[in-house]
């Protein structure tokens, strides 16, 4: 009976367009959260787990009149913290006792050249609505994203109802092993957050400070690139960077597919580089190194394993 | 949290904790308020992971609190043999680190989640994502905290590196990334299956694949 339904040709355009609609809809909550994140003013507790260990941490997100501010601390272990205010990233590390200070870059139109959440993510993410839950006592809406290949993880969203706020997302591989977890446990989404709630709140008395050099002309043109990329990775920014504690500038690469992101950062020859060659991770975040024509080549991103080595290995100037 | 407070913390939830251990350990609680912090996160963790925080999230806190002052409920009552001179606060601790063992029960299971069978991550199943309850009867361990871990202190310039992406990371991997920097203070020593990947050859690339000039 369902066999012979399937095949009335009514029956099975319906089908198809309650799938487009529900990819479309998917889409929607996704740009939804793409500005609910950047847009709304929050602070809350999330457990970050992941490999084994939990930890708990404390964000806390300002918006006024356009500009952002976000402090995030480490509630348990060596208790690091990054403030993004103004124009500057502070990332905070009591065990090494160094401050870093990065420009922050997300206020630049660089930025804005990154793909978004487009029909361009089809091929490479099946992007699917599943049904309501509640998570940190309030509801939300589940999406689930799957990869269409191991080049890129999936993400299954928690989605607050009002906000499209992701309460909780798991990052999945293409086994369906969860990578990561993020889960609120609590999360106040209304309150007005006052400027001085973005400030470090470690003392850094003593610390070493690695700040940028001041800044040099930097080469407009970057010679290098990836020439092999999995489908749907695109170049987005291509540009020289200042790196706090390095007196060379480094070359930087962006490849995006509009949900996952690879840096490639390429040192100056006369940099004596800390990274070790091979495969290293920072949490979920991956990364493989290694030296091409005297330069050390890292890549670094949100993607398995093979595909920052793909990417990186690839690495070929024009 | 030191290594030997965990193993303590253990035994005190397997009940294999001699009673005079057990005292300490309860004295350090009470005036640790670290230490008592953390398990209570440890309790949020938990039932935040088994989605026990709805609808009123802080009903653990309350009851936790309400426990070490002496008024456990009947169904947590601790065994015969535990009531001595100090069973009202380890009453009131046990409750806590029962709920502690929930969580990394929570987290076991989780960390253990597969969806579905195969290669089910990948868009072509049809399986709904969903995590498996773990099998057979808990294991009580209480969780490695990161600065117990042991940990290789990262390369600054690879945390810097991490930073300086996370500027570029598309909105919904932001707060992943910079969890990773700011949580995670562990760089993972190459492992061995990783040294052997390196030995491999490069993945087949799919058809959407660029190519170029191969490098020199």
């Amino acid at each position: 009976m369902a066999r012979s339904l399937l095949r009335h040709p009514l029956v099975f355009v319906t089908l198809a367009f309650c799938a487009d609609a529900s990819a479309e809809e998917a889409r929607q909550w996704l740009d939804k959260m793409n500005r609910a994140v950047e847009d709304l003013n929050y602070q809350g507790t999330f457990v970050h787990v992941l490999e084994g260990t939990a930890e708990t941490l404390k964000i806390i997100h300002r918006n006024a009149d356009g500009r952002s501010g976000e402090r995030i601390e480490s509630l348990d272990g060596v208790g690091r913290e990054i403030i993004r205010q103004d124009n500057e990233v502070q990332c905070i590390l009591p065990d090494r006792r160094v401050v870093l200070l990065e420009e922050r870059k997300d206020i630049s139109p660089l930025v804005s050249s990154l793909p978004g959440y487009t029909d361009e993510i089809e091929p490479h993410y099946a992007l699917r609505l599943l049904s309501t839950a509640r998570v940190a006592n309030r509801a939300v809406q589940m999406l689930e994203i799957k990869p269409r290949d191991e080049f890129r993880y999936g993400y299954m969203l928690w989605l607050d109802r009002d906000t499209a706020m992701p309460l909780k997302s798991q990052l999945i591989d293409d086994q369906g092993v969860i990578v990561e977890q993020i889960l609120f446990t609590d999360i106040d989404l209304h309150s007005a957050i006052p400027a001085e709630a973005i400030v470090a709140t470690i003392d850094t008395t003593g610390f070493t400070t690695l700040r940028p050099p001041e800044s040099s002309s930097l080469a407009a043109d970057i010679p290098w690139r990836a020439a092999a990329v999995p489908g749907g990775f695109k170049l987005s920014v291509a540009t020289q960077s200042q790196i706090a504690g390095s007196q060379y500038p480094v070359e930087h690469l962006v490849y995006s597919d509009g949900l996952a992101t690879v840096s490639v950062f390429i040192e100056d020859p006369h940099t004596k580089s800390e990274v070790s060659e091979g495969f290293s991770k920072m949490g979920s975040t991956n990364a493989f190194s290694l030296t091409l024509r005297g330069r050390k080549v890292t890549a670094v991103g949100e993607v398995p394993r093979q595909t920052v080595r793909t990417i990186a290995s690839s690495l070929v100037t024009e | 949290m030191t290594e030997q407070i965990s193993d303590q913390t253990s035994a005190f939830i397997d009940d294999e904790l001699p009673d005079e251990e057990s005292a300490f350990l309860l004295r350090r609680f009470e005036r640790d308020a670290d230490a008592r912090g953390r398990a209570i996160r440890y309790t949020l963790i938990g039932a935040a992971l088994r989605d026990e925080l709805s609808p009123d999230h802080m009903l653990l806190r309350r009851r936790i609190a309400l426990a070490i002052t002496g008024a456990a409920p009947p169904a947590q009552r601790a065994p015969s043999r535990w009531r001595s001179r100090w069973v009202r606060p380890l009453l009131g601790v046990g409750i806590a680190a029962s709920v502690a063992v929930a969580s990394i029960v929570g987290l076991r299971a989780l960390n253990d989640a597969r969806v579905g069978s195969g290669n089910p991550g990948a868009a072509s199943s049809s399986l709904p994502l969903q995590t498996r309850a773990a099998d057979g009867p808990p294991s009580y361990v209480v969780p490695q905290e990161v600065a117990d871990a042991p940990a290789v202190a990262p390369a600054v310039r690879l945390t810097n590196y991490i930073v300086h992406h996370s500027e570029y990371a598309s909105r919904l991997s932001r707060t992943s990334v910079r969890s990773n920097v700011v949580g995670a203070a562990e760089l993972l020593p190459v492992t061995q299956q990783e040294q052997q990947e390196r030995q491999q050859p490069l993945p087949q690339p799919p058809p959407a694949f660029k190519r170029g000039t191969p490098p020199e």
